[in-house]
């Protein structure tokens, strides 16, 4: 994941909420995201109640759940998309909670997840999911969003494992709200200080190949890209469409 | 200020809210402890809010029930007709406090948002209010009061389109607008610190009632009712009576009867995370949140507060629940033994109380929380009647 510093080509990293009424077409996506240049996957789990979520993906998560998409379709398309990227489980806590967070992580660790993102999940609630996590072998991936301390961007760099995650900005996925631009560079130097080895991704918001250029010019090492994804899919998510898609973002060079 | 009440409550967040419950922490801290502070809410809470609010014996209702008397702690004559504006007071002054120039809120029934648009106005500050469509289609009048104060009423159309959506969406608002905008939430619901600053400026409700009881009758009460949603009013009620004798009863909105689970967290869910906050919800297999039903707005929510949860649990507290036939029933036995038309979510409690009662000797004394009037209602009810 260390795709700037090391590589010079960001390492990029697409969203993708599972949905039974997808099942069909997953691998086909999934093969080409990887094709485009995509270095691993983020599979969602649909949530009621997505509270960190813009109102594109929002609709996502309530329409795989209409669709009846439960967790036996999340270990599924994890034992599809893991032998073709590395994949991490974005959920909310709470289908962590109720299934026990041990059995939980279990079964997605055997099904093939490499990671686990917790959007609701600050970090003085973390321990007990970083101890299940640890115990599988699936690295637990925290976020940091702006606003909060370097100190405090520190110590969850040095709790986060696989890469951290960098919200963009004030808000939800999807996109950048009015007046929410946040100079990302003090958090991204706090989280390199404290854990010099650890990736740091930027997400939410992170669309095309400005908004790529913008966010790697704060020293990350890759973009995370959900919002624009399910709407390419929308749109027109055919293989070839959607490996054009995320070409155009995997292309963009660091600055400098 | 503790984070957990036993093993519920926490914050489950993003972490882009983490540095305001931090200052909302601190910010309540500094101010129970400000003279200058605890003199203005003192002050405001006589003039602005009306309390005390009267304990009134309920003869009337107390002979349909032919057993303990029952005593109504009346909440709905506080301004703007619940004991939400008691929250919303103390929140307002604490917004002024962090110089937050704004304030969002979520509504069920209205009456929060109701009593957020009252300080939103007393205090100078931009107001606007989240609420579900089917909210606001069955609390038009409160609609309509939150706009005439000044307020912004947003539809909420996601998901269930009622109380669980619209703090969702207002959530969301508070992760954009975090550095200009308080969130005023309504219930003792919701991250740490929420809960523990809801219920300290609701239990005024529980103190009042251990003062005047001890006024009325020369001692406590033998048991406390209050209906729950998140359970503001009941948290309130319950929280300064929570050392002593007491017996506590929480009443939960039971839905129409004989068909599923209503909105009883506590009597028929699970521990789960919802907004925040590790308590019991109504969820599937999967944890989704489940479709709730009540007739009552404010009381149709798949969690509770978490402190709820603690005293469910501990054992201290005992939760019901009351299906939508009763608690109109209710309504009316409230309206005519005693003049008074009591808000369908104390409604519930209305007939948990007179049940109680029926099985206790005359001595024994019951204080419901009549935590709402229910003017906002008559609607529902005239149609629930035909």
């Amino acid at each position: 994941m260390r795709g700037t510093r090391e590589r010079g080509s960001p390492s990029v990293v697409p969203y993708l909420l599972v949905d039974r009424a997808r099942r069909r077409s997953l691998r086909g996506t999934v093969r080409a995201l990887r094709d485009a240049g995509a270095v691993a996957l983020e599979l969602g789990f649909p949530f009621s109640d997505p509270i960190a979520d813009g109102p594109v993906l929002a609709a996502s998560h309530q329409a795989a759940l209409r669709h009846g998409t439960d967790w036996r379709d999340l270990l599924a398309a994890l034992r599809t998309t893991s032998p073709i990227l590395p994949s991490a489980v974005m959920s909310y806590a709470n289908p962590l909670v109720h299934r026990g967070l041990d059995r939980a992580i279990g079964e997605l660790a055997s099904a093939g997840a490499s990671g686990l993102i917790i959007p609701d999940l600050s970090l003085e609630e973390s321990p007990p999911f970083r101890v299940a996590a640890r115990r599988h072998g699936v690295s637990l991936v925290l976020l940091a969003a702006p606003g909060i301390s370097g100190d405090r961007v520190g110590r969850i760099a040095r709790a986060s494992r696989g890469f951290l995650y960098l919200v963009s900005h004030y808000g939800t996925t999807g996109g950048a709200a009015r007046g929410s631009a946040v100079d990302l560079r003090p958090l991204v130097a706090a989280a390199r200080r404290a854990s010099p080895r650890l990736p740091v991704l930027v997400g939410f918001g992170v669309r095309d190949r400005a908004s790529a250029r913008h966010a790697l010019a704060t020293g990350a090492d890759g973009v995370i890209v959900g919002t624009a994804v399910e709407e390419q899919l929308a749109r027109d998510g055919r293989p070839g469409s959607m490996r054009r898609f995320l070409g155009e973002i995997a292309a963009v060079r660091a600055p400098g | 200020m503790p984070r957990r009440f036993g093993r519920f409550g926490g914050a489950y967040v993003p972490e882009t809210l983490v540095p305001a419950l931090v200052e909302l922490e601190a910010t309540w801290r500094s101010a129970r402890r400000d003279p200058e502070f605890r003199a203005q809410l003192a002050l405001l809470r006589t003039t602005l809010a009306g309390r005390p609010t009267p304990l009134y014996h309920a003869r009337r209702l107390s002979r349909r029930g032919r057993g303990a008397e029952i005593w109504l702690k009346r909440e709905d004559l506080v301004h703007g007709g619940a004991h939400k504006f008691n929250n919303a007071l103390g929140q307002g002054l604490l917004a002024v406090r962090m110089h937050k120039p704004r304030l969002i809120a979520e509504t069920g029934a209205g009456q929060h948002g109701v009593a957020t648009a009252m300080i939103g106005a007393a205090l100078g500050l931009e107001t606007e209010v989240y609420m579900g469509e089917v909210d606001i289609e069955r609390q038009r009048p409160n609609v309509e009061r939150m706009e005439l104060l000044g307020a912004r009423v947003v539809p909420v159309r996601d998901g269930t389109r009622t109380l669980k959506d619209a703090i969702n969406r207002a959530l969301r608002d508070w992760i954009a607008n975090v550095r200009t905008t308080h969130y005023l939430l309504g219930s003792a619901v919701g991250p740490h610190p929420f809960p523990t600053i809801v219920a300290d400026f609701q239990s005024v409700i529980g103190r009042e009632v251990r003062r005047q009881s001890i006024r009325a009758f020369g001692r406590l009460p033998d048991l406390a009712v209050a209906c729950v949603g998140g359970g503001s009013n009941a948290i309130g009620t319950f929280h300064p009576l929570r050392r002593t004798s007491v017996e506590l009863l929480g009443v939960e909105a039971g839905g129409p009867r004989g068909r599923g689970r209503g909105a009883a967290s506590l009597a028929r869910g699970s521990p789960g995370v919802l907004h925040g906050s590790f308590s019991y919800v109504l969820q599937d297999a999967d944890g989704q949140m489940e479709e709730t039903t009540s007739i009552s707005a404010g009381l149709d929510y798949a969690g509770v507060g978490p402190e709820h949860a603690f005293l469910k649990e501990s054992g201290r507290a005992r939760y019901v629940s009351v299906h939508d036939e009763e608690a109109l029933a209710a309504f009316h036995w409230l309206a005519e033994d005693e003049g008074i038309l009591p808000a369908l979510e104390p409604a519930h409690a209305i007939y948990a109380a007179v049940r109680e009662a029926r099985r206790r000797p005359a001595r024994e004394k019951i204080v419901v929380t009549l935590s709402g009037r229910g003017d906002k209602d008559l609607e529902v009810v005239r149609r629930a009647s035909r």
